[in-house]
């Protein structure tokens, strides 16, 4: 099921990438936080290394300098290193998974950063606030778990105008207010169009998910 | 049963990160207690995986693997990944000084980021605004928005009041009601500005909320130069 691929990043540099099922990534973070299997670590790495540099920093996002991207990975494969021990397959993809710990690490940085000497002074992190454990849950939800491919394709069936808002949020970080000054859109369409994108990507779901 | 929910822009905004500290510690305190907007932000969780296995993957510097394993391998072995977890709130801040609060019966069954945020934050200082209205300011890390408990006493009627930014309260225990409905805990409501309203806490029991706002909120009664100076906008 894994077979190597060759991408070309946006330098011009040979990006390897193994291409498999969601479930190889997920057995493998499973690994490495039963037995702390550094090889399947270094195989996660070799996957998820360069697609969250790609996410913050490529030809189309440029939402951090290269340095920062890379500043930025290093902190959240430390993480995952770190947390693998608390992922749960059952709860989350591995894909959706490290995006929470990839976001968190996003929030922190950025905080970081504007930090004002005065504005502290308060126990809440941003792993409380944005906190995806079971512990905070309200009750015991039954999780749907949707396929990370099903998600994936529905996104590439988005009319790009909703795709585009949907990548401006996610991966530049931007509020609605900030796309809709960018776009030079009112705020009220903007809106709109993350709704119907949300929608579309719920109709498009449940007919795969139908038997 | 929770009636009043985050629309799903701004669980999108709290999802991939955009969406202010203050408020996103709000719509927090909600999927605490929500489970079908917990539901909902995981879907957007999805989405954000999604975005990230279709990125467009570009090569990290040569060193960056060896760099990783070598901080890896400086980290202590023991007990790594708990205590880097371990849930917000149960731990060493909830139990400073402070016993009144510990007493308050509106206070005992919070979500565990409110937990955290209290723990921060005690003893809890309560200023009265108005004979049914106390509110307490709260430290958060930021300062933008003026986030604050406040309680109204049982049966206690707010003056009427509008809003010059949004605001967002969160019911923590008891209920109130205005002229649009009644709000129990759990229910979160994000009023625009320019809207008015009166809220009034039901007579069984005092009622306990979380506000966040964006400005400082203007009374219009009667009596609005009197209190509206109480109200004056001092971010925490």
């Amino acid at each position: 099921m894994m077979a190597q691929v060759t991408r070309t990043d946006f330098n011009g540099k040979a990006v390897q990438q193994t291409q498999t099922r969601d479930d190889d990534w997920s057995r493998l973070l499973v690994q490495v936080g039963t037995h702390r299997d550094r090889a399947a670590f270094e195989r996660l790495f070799h996957h998820y290394a360069p697609l969250i540099k790609g996410f913050h920093y490529s030809r189309s996002v440029q939402a951090f300098s290269a340095e920062a991207a890379d500043e930025l990975v290093q902190e959240v494969m430390f993480r995952v290193w770190r947390k693998a021990t608390s992922f749960d397959p059952a709860r989350a993809s591995a894909n959706t998974w490290i995006y929470t710990i990839m976001r968190n690490c996003r929030i922190d940085m950025l905080r970081r950063n504007s930090r004002r000497q005065d504005a502290d002074g308060c126990d809440v992190e941003v792993d409380d606030i944005w906190d995806e454990s079971p512990e905070s849950q309200p009750l015991v939800v039954l999780q749907h778990k949707r396929s990370q491919r099903d998600i994936a394709e529905g996104l590439r069936g988005l009319p790009p105008e909703q795709s585009h808002v949907l990548e401006k949020a996610y991966m530049e970080g931007k509020s609605h207010s900030e796309i809709a000054e960018e776009l030079g859109l009112p705020l009220g369409t903007v809106k709109s169009r993350v709704r119907l994108a949300l929608k579309k990507l719920e109709t498009i779901l449940s007919k795969r998910g139908a038997p | 049963m929770i009636r009043h929910h985050p629309d799903s822009n701004m669980l999108l905004e709290y999802a991939s990160g955009s969406l202010p500290w203050a408020m996103s510690l709000a719509v927090s305190a909600h999927l605490q207690l929500c489970p079908h907007c917990r539901r909902a932000s995981e879907q957007l969780n999805e989405i954000g995986g999604g975005l990230l296995e279709d990125s467009a993957p570009q090569a990290t510097s040569g060193a960056a693997l060896a760099q990783l394993m070598e901080r890896i391998d400086q980290e202590p072995q023991q007990g790594e990944p708990q205590h880097a977890d371990s849930p917000a709130g149960e731990g060493a801040p909830v139990s400073r000084r402070n016993t009144r609060d510990d007493r308050d019966p509106a206070l005992a069954r919070l979500p565990q980021v409110i937990r955290k945020l209290l723990g921060g934050n005690r003893p809890l200082k309560w200023r009265r605004v108005s004979p049914a209205l106390k509110m307490s300011r709260l430290h958060t890390g930021q300062d933008q928005y003026e986030v604050a408990f406040h309680r109204i006493s049982r049966g206690g009627k707010v003056a009427e009041h509008d809003h010059r930014g949004r605001e967002v309260t969160l019911v923590l225990y008891g209920s109130f009601s205005d002229a649009d409905g009644v709000y129990s805990p759990g229910d979160f409501l994000l009023r625009e500005p320019g809207e008015v309203h009166r809220p009034i806490a039901t007579q069984d029991q005092e009622c306990l909320c979380l506000s966040v706002v964006e400005a400082p909120v203007s009374v219009t009664g009667p009596l609005g130069w009197l209190v509206n100076p109480l109200l004056s906008f001092r971010p925490a």
